[in-house]
């Protein structure tokens, strides 16, 4: 069977009426890193919840490692490893101590669980500070320590919600090498969140862009971008009211290098194009003889950033959160940034 | 196969909050300091109530201190345990309770590992005071199985007082306001209760109160073993309410635990 994940239809709906997740289907392939790409409040981390069984779906089902998540969750639970964006190591406790719980959590008999616990330390390189307190580390030992919880009992599959989060580029770009050795050494498959556009781009075999709880597209990276055409032109006009902007538009549109237009506040016009850099001459000369001229243009690579927003219609913001989660958000930058 | 790893599951959760304890040094200094703070100072004060003939037979001995040992120890049992539920608010907030929860582990066992460490650690803070009040010249007429039984009867109402915190705190969203609601419960519970003083001394109304407080039951159970002897036809019936209350409240704790998560 080459599907770690099967997810059917799964649907979270809040008390309150709120749709976090909305018959959501997909599937995760054996070996692979699969990313979950979105801004916060997309549905990232419920859907991991429910594919963890931490919460219960309020429709639809999912297997994982063929196993129904309804029926047979404890099972489930021990195929997994779940790293939550929480970072929650015990401070108060040893990089060891830590490990030998979690190792006590998992039920693995006391000289497996200490062998166990000396490979995961040495696969995130924490061996030297195993016997020094959690609230000595730093914020990407921490995260290497929290990864190495997730790994102790061996799983099929890891769950890293929003693994970088928090964290400066520098820790970033190193969690990423250790995911990277996991899925290269342990042939793990790696189930991964995160609202970075780059790290997902780098880090994923094949993405999935969700946003308000639909997934929008599913495909590998190169060709989410590639859908969008080779190259994206960006120009803003320098004068011209909205109807002469849009008369200048439906010219763009009848070029044939130009696939689509789309405007945002942030960006301005984007012109999606498959002629290159030659493009922007054209543009130019295809409203020459308009009232609306251009002020600003550039040329440049899709990016991840470009998909999103082709996809969703808008760019990656952060969505409105509650107390509480607002508060749990600070707490783990603070817990990071030291 | 879920349930043959219940008490490792158990024993681990445990495992977790004694270390965790045992790593706060300021707060076990404090287990020692505040009932020494309390004995010497209130036992002080109030020793010469004592050289009353009349408030002597109130209080059954003629120590103050032997009086009010039971009191202290059963008064610190309640103040650590009614916090009890902080610990699985911040498991919450930390995200902890996630990570356990995604474990296979019992989802009992979760607040059950809570429950004994908060009882041990009010049987180990029991054991400082009756330390420190033997050090004070209070003698326990029962010997060392009274001390244990006082211990016991010490960590139970400790069990009490965190299944109720417990489940408070899983109906609750935030830190701050279980804090405040277990402030409110406790002085109340001590001050309507047989701990400091007899409830012969009490006006009527109040004697209504302190007979159906369950922290009177506690006290006067212990209070006959330290000073009296072993009398079982009047420690039973506390004992046995006492043991009624604790599976009550930690039945309903573990429910409304499990009502959270779900």
């Amino acid at each position: 069977m080459s599907n770690i994940i099967e997810s059917e239809g799964l649907t979270k709906v809040f008390p309150g009426g709120l749709v976090a997740v909305n018959e959501v289907s997909f599937a995760v392939q054996r070996g692979e890193i699969f990313g979950f790409l979105g801004p916060n409040g997309a549905g990232k981390s419920t859907t991991i919840a429910m594919l963890t069984t931490l919460i219960r779906p309020t429709k639809g089902t999912a297997r994982v490692a063929g196993i129904d998540i309804l029926k047979q969750p404890y099972q489930v639970r021990l195929m997994l490893g779940y790293v939550s964006q929480d970072l929650a190591v015990e401070d108060a406790l040893t990089g060891f101590e830590n490990l030998k719980l979690q190792a006590g959590f998992y039920h693995i008999p006391k000289i497996e669980a200490m062998r166990r616990i000396a490979e995961v330390l040495e696969m995130v390189d924490l061996t030297d500070r195993a016997k020094d307190k959690v609230e000595t580390y730093s914020g990407g030992m921490r995260k290497r320590l929290d990864i190495a919880c997730g790994l102790i009992h061996r799983p099929q599959l890891l769950f890293l919600d929003e693994p970088t989060l928090g964290l400066d580029i520098q820790t970033r770009r190193e969690i990423w090498k250790y995911i990277n050795h996991l899925r290269k050494e342990i042939k793990m498959t790696i189930f991964v969140t995160t609202h970075y556009m780059d790290e997902a781009d780098s880090l994923c075999d094949r993405i999935a862009i969700i946003d308000k709880g639909i997934i929008k597209i599913l495909d590998i990276p190169a060709a989410l971008k590639s859908s969008l055409g080779k190259e994206i032109v960006e120009f803003r006009f320098a004068n011209g009211s909205e109807e002469e902007r849009k008369l200048a538009i439906s010219q763009l549109c009848r070029l044939d290098f130009i696939t689509n237009v789309n405007f945002t506040e942030e960006k301005g016009y984007m012109a999606s194009v498959t002629n290159g850099e030659s493009s922007v001459p054209a543009i130019f000369e295809a409203l020459r003889d308009f009232s609306a001229k251009i002020g600003s243009i550039s040329f440049k690579q899709p990016s991840l950033d470009d998909v999103f927003l082709h996809c969703t219609g808008h760019e990656m913001r952060e969505e409105k959160a509650d107390r509480e989660t607002a508060f749990k958000s600070r707490m783990i930058m603070r817990r990071t940034r030291r | 196969m879920k349930s043959a790893f219940f008490f490792t599951d158990i024993y681990w959760v445990f495992w977790r909050e004694i270390k965790k304890f045992t790593q706060q040094r300021a707060r076990i200094l404090m287990l020692v300091i505040q009932p020494l703070v309390w004995l010497v100072l209130m036992g002080n004060s109030m020793s010469g109530l004592t050289r009353n003939p009349m408030a002597a037979k109130m209080l059954g001995t003629g120590n103050y201190l032997t009086f009010m040992t039971p009191g202290i120890m059963i008064m610190t049992a309640l103040f650590g345990g009614v916090f009890g539920g902080t610990s699985i608010m911040w498991d919450r907030r930390l995200g902890f309770l996630n990570k356990m929860l995604a474990a296979p582990i019992h989802r009992a066992a979760i607040p059950l590992g809570k429950l004994l460490s908060i009882g041990l650690q009010t049987i180990m803070q029991a054991l400082i005071i009756a330390c420190i009040s033997l050090l004070l010249g209070v003698r326990f007429i029962t010997g060392i199985p009274g001390v244990i039984f006082l211990l016991l009867i010490a960590g139970l109402f400790g069990m009490i007082m965190a299944s109720i915190s417990l489940a408070l705190a899983a109906n609750l969203k935030s830190i701050e306001s279980l804090m405040a609601i277990s402030n409110f419960l406790t002085m109340p519970l001590m001050l309507t209760s047989n701990a400091m003083f007899p409830i012969s001394a009490m006006p009527s109304w109040l004697k209504v109160i302190a007979n159906v407080n369950p922290l009177s039951y506690a006290v006067s159970a212990m209070r006959t073993i330290a000073t009296n002897g072993w009398y079982f036809n009047q420690i039973w019936l506390p004992v046995v309410m006492l043991i009624t209350i604790a599976l009550i409240t930690i039945s309903v704790s573990i429910k409304m635990f499990y009502r959270s998560i779900s």
